[in-house]
């Protein structure tokens, strides 16, 4: 059997090609301008899923992004699937494969379905919560269980194939939709050269002219639609993007697009060119203005059995017979509170199946469509609607009766029309959605019976989405929206030359939500209000009863509007359904918040190529080949990737870190070693106040410096916490150059920049990084000066280029400066270069360093040997709470400099001259092979109850291949007056380590090493 | 201002040929590779290595003058300018209201610098020679515009970015120096250690359009 709900004639499908797709195992045929939904439609499939709670049997409602029911999982292969589809969304193609996401062992035969039928009544709202709670412990596991029962599709296990990205987008106008209010509004904008972007998020532009019975210049309305994007395609400016959904409208004017550029060709992105193509995309577009017209989305009429597949939106019914030519039954039964309802029955009847009748909830219906409905010889019942569907798998029979809504009841005789399908409309309610994303919450307008989306600056709702829907008014609100933006935008204002559209005399709806039925709402048959989440009208009468009167309480004690739904069929009915129960107004009861995205958006679009390799920049120092080629293990620091550790390969065997880091240690201490040192911020500065400048923002004195001469700073906050250090050296009677910590640098940049421009703009100074333009290499150990004899013409006399000086001269032919600092305490060249030469110097140093012993290290062994000699690393040994006093670094403060500097007052309060603060000291473990945990708490008497009062913590910890023994820097109240004495660190596995206060200066006190 | 150390980094002497000299990028072609232009590429990229590029701090008109003193050129008029000379080998680019960017043919750096101090005197500004520490690389090709709206968030189009104008803005997860000195080409200067990142991400950016490296 193929196709049988295939209309002979008609729709926008190409009949003339096959597509073979399969559901649920099953294979059909489709034809290429069919959507999953359309193809599932023409070939008679009834039920596309089970239901959320109850696993009741659903087929399609909609035709569009408001379908709750065809939510499938997609995709032939495991890399390749993608859950949350909408069928009514998904174009179908050759070789589609779709499941159902809910309904085990399968959509017709479900075993959950029956605990839905017989434990319908036990399922209440908060049925989880009251069910599942106790005992709490066995919550993940209950919970395990009701995903599976529940569903809601599943992610992949394997890995992404496709790739997918981000573009930035700027426009003037930003038109959301491209039904007949978008197109005319984009062709206003984009005739008064404004930059438009038009976005629409079906296959084919055109919205609902795609459908339309109406005629727009004496022709179909789809050739208005042709006309109108040719004119936008030739337009320079204008950029046309369909199957783009505006998901989330953000502050601004910032819209994020989700653009599906291959997901209507195959499951996997195909190639192009032999090039991989772009899976999906989104779009960040900050728009000058935007122009809403999202147009509005039937709402359905809640009455019982209203899921039982067969009951579908009027409107859709009508789309899938005049855009796919699908007549999704053959005997039709409308319940309609408006005029628009009709088309549905008019386009079924003018496909060749049989209206059954009309149930009009109004008492004298009398517009042109009712007319025209009459003319055809369409029963019409007046003053009802339809009550109950009966049916199972699919609708057999409407139950239709006469109702008083004022009463909320059923006033007359029941009847009962045999047919397959029932399409209702409770008329229309405008896509407020992206609207409200803005945090602006729709008003209600009781004329039109809907929400309308409240002003947001810059947006300008249109259409359907502005509560207008005669076809002739939506082009010219479009086009008036259209040119207001564009002159919002500083263009000329456009002259309407709108095309000729009929009016049309239309009879006044009523206001119909929740149909009455004989039976009370709680005790009836199920009315479903949310059909994504299983929630019925009983269950927001019983929230109400239970006490939940805000909506927004309402919906999450029943899910109403959850998750991917957002509300888009049910919430205006479940809002009036609360309302009637707790005797107010819609308005009174209000909406719930519609959150971003408007529909689901793949995860890969979110993420773009900001994945693998390029998740986050990896900076690189000049000597970066170097190092992978001698196989260092890196370590990030910040972004920067640095050398951690170079471990050796002896005999096809790696060192292990430790052994690592001990060899570079005995290398340093003993021999020669060389680190790269680039990843250091250096900042130049240069004017005649920049000695002044660094008197105040360093700690200690900078008067004297001479050029040539180098001096250790700290820099503490304004609340005297020391918050970075480092070296400058004075370049220059007014030029120098400062150095940071790596993870420093930005942030002291705009620290200077912050104080000179708010504080001190008169001072003559100038700060510019030059991190990246010197390359810096660390040459360190007895044997330093041998090596760096062999290649520079600096005269490395130990008078005369003397411990914290530097130098200019050549290094390996390379022009360089040379520092003699020291962060290991041994004796040290600090070679900079420019970064161009860099790798030559050090390959340099190392074609003469061999007979030295120069052995690469990395940051582990710097660690090890700078916490040796009680060297801080601003951030580690630190942490916002420390001052240079604690530090016991009294030297470097200058409390007697003539001006003030940052810290300076902080440093003067009692709170900061406590004698009991935490202060840096050394730690000796007494067992020398426990190397204490960096972060261990320190607590004076081991024997006290818990809690103990915890006295300090260690900061950094490593073992010492020269000290042949774990050690530690710590902070510890009142330290400095406790040498000697012993600590306990209370491990978490019971263990308690015991170790004794000493200097932090484990190596060379007098610092003879460095000085040589 | 006086008294301020200008280092000359220049490689001099017999054996100043033998020192290999490598740009931020080095390691980046050495790893990713340059994929050579197809038939059908719509996007190039080359990096212009080995310019002189230096920082002007300073007031815009002492900053001026010196330099039609010394370049004969003038400051870009306005904020996000960009100014060449005829040849387009040397550009000035406001970057912020008391900064500007220079470039000059590799090497021209040092002695530009020393003319401007000589002819700035003891008015209050900053050079700071930043060459080894950026790298310039052009874009060229219809698809150039499409490459950089995969990368940056501002905006690129024409209206509101005609030729002459220069910017500082996000790359990606990095920054970038942006410039459009013709019609058909873009600049961006990176930062040595960001220029591998930066250089993954446009050959990836530009994979769609074949995306060709001249060399």
């Amino acid at each position: 059997m193929s196709q049988p709900n295939r209309l002979k004639t008609g729709g926008r499908v190409d009949r003339s090609r096959q597509l073979t797709f399969t559901f649920n195992g099953q294979r059909y045929q489709g034809h290429p301008g069919d959507t999953l939904a359309s193809a599932l439609l023409a070939n008679g499939v009834d039920i596309v899923n089970r239901s959320f709670k109850y696993s009741r049997p659903r087929g399609i409602v909609a035709a569009g992004a408001e379908e709750p029911n065809g939510i499938v999982q997609l995709g032939s292969t495991e890399a390749g699937q993608v859950p949350n589809v909408r069928a009514t969304q998904q174009a179908l193609y050759q070789d589609l494969s779709a499941r159902s996401t809910n309904g085990w062992p399968n959509v017709q035969r479900d075993l959950m379905g029956l605990v839905g039928k017989l434990g319908g009544q036990f399922m209440p709202p908060g049925f989880y919560y009251k069910t599942f709670m106790a005992p709490a412990s066995m919550w993940l596991t209950y919970e395990k269980y009701i995903r599976k029962a529940a569903g809601l599709g599943r992610s992949p296990t394997e890995n992404d194939p496709d790739i997918y990205d981000h573009r930035h987008q700027h426009c003037d106008v930003l038109v959301v939709g491209a039904g007949p209010a978008g197109l005319s509004a984009a062709l206003a904008a984009g005739r008064a050269g404004a930059r438009v972007i038009l976005v629409d998020e079906q296959e084919e532009m055109g919205g609902s002219l795609l459908s339309s019975r109406e005629s727009i210049d004496d022709a179909p309305a789809t050739t208005w639609v042709e006309k109108v994007l040719k004119e936008l395609s030739e337009l320079e400016h204008v950029t046309l993007m369909p199957r783009t959904t505006a998901n989330g409208y953000h502050d601004h004017n910032f819209v994020t697009l989700h653009e599906r550029c291959t997901e209507h060709l195959a499951d996997l992105a195909p190639r192009a060119g032999g090039r991989r193509q772009v899976r999906s995309r989104m779009h960040r577009v900050r728009a000058g203005q935007v122009v809403l017209a999202s147009g509005a989305h039937e709402r359905p009429l809640v009455y019982a059995g209203n899921d039982v597949p067969g009951n579908m939106l009027a409107g859709a019914v009508s789309t899938y017979i005049r855009r796919y030519g699908v007549a999704p039954g053959n005997r039709l039964v409308l319940s309609t509170s408006n005029d628009d309802g009709y088309r549905s029955a008019l386009d079924w009847a003018e496909a060749g199946r049989e209206v059954v009748a009309i149930a009009d909830a109004r008492q004298n219906p009398d517009g042109e469509l009712v007319e025209q409905a009459r003319a055809k010889g369409i029963q019409i019942i007046a003053g009802s609607a339809v009550i109950e569907a009966r049916g199972d798998k699919r609708v057999a029979a409407a139950k239709v009766a006469k109702i008083d809504i004022e009463g909320f009841k059923v006033t007359g005789p029941v009847e009962e029309l045999a047919c397959d399908t029932i399409a209702s409309s409770g008329g229309f309610s405008p896509v407020v959605h992206l609207a409200s994303h803005t945090g602006s919450r729709p008003t209600w307008n009781e004329e039109l019976l809907g929400f309308m989306p409240s002003p947001v600056k810059g947006m300008t709702p249109t259409g359907g989405a502005h509560g207008v829907y005669a076809l002739g008014q939506v082009i010219a609100d479009g086009f008036k929206a259209g040119s207001a933006a564009g002159e919002a935008c500083g263009f000329e204002r456009q002259d309407a030359s709108l095309p000729k559209v009929d009016e049309r005399r239309e009879g006044a709806a009523v206001a119909l939500y929740q149909v009455p039925h004989q039976k009370a709402t709680l005790r009836g048959p199920k009315q479903f209000v949310d059909m994504q989440n299983d929630v019925t009208a009983a269950a927001i009468e019983l929230a109400t009863r239970e006490g939940f009167e805000s909506i927004e309480h309402v919906k999450r004690y029943t899910a109403m509007g959850f998750g991917t739904d957002q509300g888009k069929l049910g919430n205006i009915n479940g809002m009036a359904i609360a309302a009637r129960c707790l005797g107010r107004t819609i308005p009174e009861v209000g909406t719930t918040v519609f959150r971003p995205n408007y529909t689901p958006v793949s995860f890969g679009a979110i993420v773009g190529r900001h994945c693998g390799e390029l998740f986050d920049p990896e900076r690189y120092t000049a000597m970066h080949q170097w190092h992978v080629e001698n196989g260092a293990e890196f370590e990030d620091v910040g972004q920067w990737k640095r050398p951690w550790y170079f471990p050796r390969t002896v005999n096809g065997k790696t060192e292990t870190m430790h052994e690592a880091v001990a060899r570079e240690c005995s290398a340093v201490r003993e021999k020669v070693g060389i680190l790269d040192a680039s990843t250091l911020g250096k900042i130049d500065i240069q004017g005649p106040d920049a000695r002044e400048f660094l008197g105040r923002v360093y700690t200690n004195k900078w008067a004297k410096l001479a050029p040539g001469r180098v001096r250790y700073g700290l820099m503490c906050k304004d609340d005297g916490m020391v918050f970075d250090d480092g070296t400058t050296s004075c370049l220059a009677e007014n030029h120098f150059l400062m150095t940071t910590s790596t993870g420093g640098a930005a942030t002291v940049l705009e620290w200077l920049e912050i104080w000179h421009q708010t504080e001190w703009p008169e001072l003559d100074v100038y700060f510019n990084s030059v991190t990246d333009h010197w390359a810096t290499m660390t040459v360190t150990g007895p044997e330093a000066r041998k090596l760096m004899a062999e290649l520079t013409d600096i005269d490395l006399d130990k008078d005369s280029f003397k411990f914290m000086d530097w130098r200019e001269g050549k290094v390996a032919g390379v022009p360089a400066r040379v520092f003699r600092i020291s962060f290991t305490g041994e004796l040290a060249y600090e070679i900079n270069v420019q970064a161009n030469y860099a790798m030559h110097v050090w390959k340099k140093l190392f074609a003469h360093g061999d007979k030295y012993g120069l052995t690469p290290y990395g940051t582990e062994t710097m660690h090890v040997l700078r916490a040796e000699k009680g060297f801080i690393i601003a951030g580690q040994d630190t942490d916002g709470s420390v001052t240079p006093e604690d530090l016991g670094m009294h030297w470097a403060i200058g409390y007697d400099k003539p001006n003030s500097w940052i810290g300076k007052r902080a440093l003067t309060r009692p709170d900061t001259k406590r004698t009991d603060r935490k202060q840096m000291v050394g730690l000796k473990p007494k067992d020398p092979s426990v190397v204490l945990e960096e972060g261990a708490q320190i607590v004076f008497d081991p024997n006290h109850a818990i809690p103990m009062p915890m006295k300090g913590h260690v900061t950094s910890s490593y073992y010492s291949p020269t000290l042949q023994s774990g050690f530690a820097l710590a902070v510890v109240m009142g330290g400095h007056q406790k040498m000697g004495e012993t600590v306990y660190l209370p491990m978490v596995d019971g263990q308690v380590h015991e170790a004794e206060i000493v200097s932090p200066i484990f190596l060379d006190p007098k610092g003879e090493r460095q000085n040589v | 201002m006086s008294n301020a150390q200008q280092f000359d980094t220049r490689l001099v002497g017999e054996h100043a040929g033998e020192i290999a000299v490598e740009s931020p990028l080095a390691y980046s072609m050495h790893r990713s590779g340059a994929p050579k232009a197809k038939a059908d590429t719509t996007v190039t990229l080359r990096e212009r290595a080995f310019l002189g590029h230096l920082t002007l701090r300073g007031g815009a008109i002492v900053l001026d003058e010196a330099l039609r003193d010394v370049l004969g050129m003038s400051l870009p008029g306005e904020p996000l300018g960009l100014v060449q000379d005829e040849a387009g080998e040397r550009s000035i680019q406001w970057m912020s209201p008391d900064e500007w960017l220079l470039i000059v043919p590799g090497g021209e750096e040092f002695d530009v610098e020393r003319r401007l101090r000589e002819a700035l005197g003891d008015a209050h500004f900053a050079i700071s020679n930043v060459s080894g520490g950026q790298t310039l690389l052009e874009l060229e090709g219809e698809a150039a515009r499409e490459v950089l709206m995969k990368s940056v968030a501002y905006d690129v189009h024409p209206r509101h970015f005609p030729v002459g104008k220069g910017v500082t803005t996000v790359f990606a997860k990095a920054s970038v120096i942006l410039r459009r000195p013709s019609e058909e080409r873009w600049e961006l200067v990176v930062r040595r250690s960001f220029a591998d990142y930066t250089y993954r991400w446009l050959l990836d950016a530009g994979e769609e359009f074949g995306v060709g490296v001249e060399r």
